[in-house]
């Protein structure tokens, strides 16, 4: 996916907010109409701006007062391009499933914007906002309580249709569920079982079915396989891989498995406590991190390989994740970190390509955000 | 040997029939060993550990052979009564979920406290000063002012610490360690897999660690038993299984992990569902899923063969072992 890094190259991945092509007020129709056209391969599909999602704290029963918020998510920003898989990781709490509620449009972002097709949808409503989720879908983590139990395995896949008829007319649906049992590999004679007639596996392919039902150009994956087995995991990931070739489709692919998000993202972004601490290519971030925090997330993964124990540098971080309601100033790792100096606590680091490999062409850069970037490869043993 | 499980048998008796779970289990543990026993959901290795530490809920469960061989006593001949004094001061177990393995209303110096109050007869205000002790040996920081709080005052992380605080609290021979981490962050995950390490190799306690992660079991274990369908498949010390090993479907857990080091290639993915217990395929039971099975696989059951290439003790249960071992 050569094309995708072509970003990289020149050292900014971030196109500024002046360079998203912003539309001027437009009837619906001519709204709903722009949402269908069609976006080239490599060029950016949903461009998400200083996104920030503050919860509010509430005290009292009657007489509610706010006492501060739960910053889960606090201005980020990246790029999805079309036909990619862009990985996010980071540990509970960093802020990455919100991220996938905000551009589902499930959670009202509380500032920031996210272009889809150069408009911004959080500030869509009625048809074009119903286009624009039908374009945008999602599989769910936890295959046992994302179906409903009560509802055949035709019903949950075509259910979509009931809101979006003009996808497949009433008579067609039958075929057209049938069809998409088909493409994720499961028998379309199961179509009136119930989903507890069904492994783990097996559901997830259910609800990835369902998300596809709609013919959408993203689909947003939180955690898809972490509550398979291994030896399912792999099945339903080479089926996730063959549909994005089969259906051009674009993934945002949120987990918290290292490994997998390595061998299924082109591109990968760092959260940790509601802000990007870095992101680049599959092998800018795992070969060549340069955010203190990445280099630790990394190292912490046990690597299947009892040679490399040894070998190995372990960086092993001190303390609990700090909390959302009260996040440190300045870096948010900084308490972690043990690089941090005074200048942590009193600048907020920006996510940039850091200056000293601005003008280099290594693999180190790529935006980082960090006072004190610098490469080290924990990934391979010395 | 200090734990020494022979043949071990065990049944689930329910509505829709008996689900076999454990068919003739045997491994052992040796003090200061670590022994990992790797399966996946329904392999059995859960039971086996239950039925070691006798906790298994009896019914549904049933053992219906082997013995448990621990200190020169078959555990599984003991009254209940005798069976409790071992559990807890001579083995003791850590559970994957610390927060409902935690009593929600008793604050945590008082859970740790009890261990020392029911086993060892000391007085509250001991058994406090007790609890303190351990929750700074499992360095849970400002252990004096935390020993008043609940469990849920403290994180995932925390908890987990709790747990294997309780566990060591009597200094037993023996710890079985049921996916320890596996609710934890991978930071967090590797801060308690290092303490457990190493108050391990302090007391010289023996360690049965039960995972799904063959990265966690690279890092710690000394020995991995497979299991699959209730069966121990593959047995042997953790160097040799990585690098080359001995049964299809320890070698088909090995391909379909992604790997943190490099892009790789598409995943290899073992065909098919693990089997349903209450009808298990006849001959090896994973026959149906495996990609060298032949007619041999279909009707005889293979026994834990030696691998007699190694040197230390390995053993595989498939037929075609050396074939495996060099494909």
């Amino acid at each position: 996916m050569a094309e995708l890094s072509k970003n990289d190259e020149q050292g900014d991945t971030t196109p500024n907010v002046s360079e998203v092509e912003v539309v001027e007020a437009r009837t619906e129709a001519e709204e709903v109409a722009a949402l269908e056209a069609p976006v080239e391969r490599g060029e950016p599909i949903l461009q998400v701006r200083n996104l920030v999602k503050h919860f509010p704290l509430t005290q009292g029963i009657l007489f509610k007062k706010s006492v501060g918020a739960v910053k889960a998510v606090d201005g980020i920003s990246f790029d999805l391009y079309q036909g990619e898989t862009l990985g996010i990781v980071g540990e509970s709490g960093c802020g990455k499933s919100t991220v996938a509620k905000l551009l589902m449009n499930l959670e009202r972002a509380t500032a920031g914007e996210i272009f889809y097709k150069g408009q911004d949808i959080t500030k869509l409503s009625g048809r074009a906002l119903k286009a624009v989720r039908r374009n945008i879908q999602m599989v769910f983590q936890d295959p046992y309580t994302s179906l409903n139990p009560r509802m055949t395995v035709g019903d949950i896949i075509g259910e979509p249709f009931e809101i979006h008829p003009e996808v497949a007319p009433k008579g067609d649906r039958r075929k057209k569920v049938q069809d998409l049992l088909d493409v994720v590999g499961l028998n379309p004679e199961y179509i009136n079982r119930y989903p507890h007639q069904f492994s783990g596996g097996q559901r997830q392919r259910i609800g990835i079915a369902r998300g596809l039902a709609l013919n959408p150009e993203i689909i947003i994956c939180d955690e898809p396989v972490s509550a398979l087995d291994v030896s399912v995991q792999a099945q339903v990931i080479n089926l996730m891989e063959g549909l994005q070739d089969e259906f051009n489709l674009s993934y945002l692919f949120i987990a918290h498995d290292l490994s997998i998000v390595r061998h299924i993202s082109d591109r990968v972004g760092v959260m940790y406590l509601g802000k990007m601490a870095e992101i680049g290519t599959d092998t800018q971030i795992y070969d060549h991190p340069t955010h203190p925090y990445t280099q630790a997330l990394l190292s912490a993964v046990p690597v299947p390989d009892p040679a490399a124990r040894e070998h190995r540098e372990r960086i092993i971080l001190t303390g609990d994740v700090p909390s959302p309601a009260n996040p440190p100033s300045g870096c948010r790792f900084r308490t972690r970190c043990w690089k941090a100096q005074d200048k942590c606590a009193e600048e907020v680091p920006l996510l940039a390509v850091p200056e000293r490999f601005k003008n280099s062409d290594t693999p180190a850069a790529h935006e980082s955000a960090c006072h004190f970037a610098e490469e080290k490869d924990v990934v391979h043993a010395a | 040997m200090l734990l020494d499980v022979h043949d071990l048998h065990v049944e689930f008796h329910t509505r829709d029939g008996v689900a076999q779970a454990v068919n003739g289990v045997s491994y052992g543990v040796d003090e200061g060993e670590t022994l990992a026993v790797l399966g996946e959901s329904g392999s059995g290795k859960s039971v086996t550990a239950q039925a070691i530490m006798g906790i298994l809920d009896v019914p549904p469960g049933r053992i219906t052979g082997g013995e448990v061989i621990f200190r020169g006593r078959d555990l599984l001949t003991l009254k209940e009564e005798q069976r409790r004094k071992v559990r807890g001061a001579e083995m003791a177990m850590i559970f994957q979920d610390a927060l409902s393995s935690l009593n929600p209303v008793i604050s945590v110096g008082d859970q740790l406290g009890e261990m020392f109050t029911v086993h060892r007869g000391m007085s509250k205000k001991d058994a406090r000063a007790e609890a303190v002790e351990l929750m700074d040996r499992v360095r849970i920081p400002a252990a004096r002012e935390r020993v008043r709080q609940y469990p849920h005052q403290f994180s995932g992380g925390m908890r987990q610490r709790i747990m294997i605080a309780m566990a060591l609290a009597l200094e037993p021979a023996l710890i079985i360690a049921d996916e320890p981490t596996t609710a934890l962050d991978v930071t967090v995950q590797a801060q308690v897999m290092e303490l457990l390490a190493e108050l391990q190799r302090e007391y010289r306690m023996g360690l049965i660690l039960i995972t799904h992660d063959l990265g966690v079991v690279a890092d710690v274990a000394d020995r991995i038993a497979v299991m699959y369908a209730g069966r121990i498949v593959e047995s042997a010390p953790v160097h040799d299984i990585y690098k080359a090993p001995a049964h299809p479907y320890t070698r088909g857990l090995l391909d379909s992990i992604p790997r943190l080091d490099q892009k790789g290639r598409e995943l290899y993915a073992i065909r098919g569902l693990p089997p349903n217990l209450m009808d298990i395929p006849p001959g090896c039971a994973f026959h149906p899923r495996c990609p060298m099975a032949r007619d041999v696989c279909r009707t005889d059951e293979p026994p834990l063969y030696e691998v007699t290439e190694s040197e230390a003790g390995r053993g595989s249960a498939c037929h075609f072992w050396r074939e495996c071992l060099h494909g």
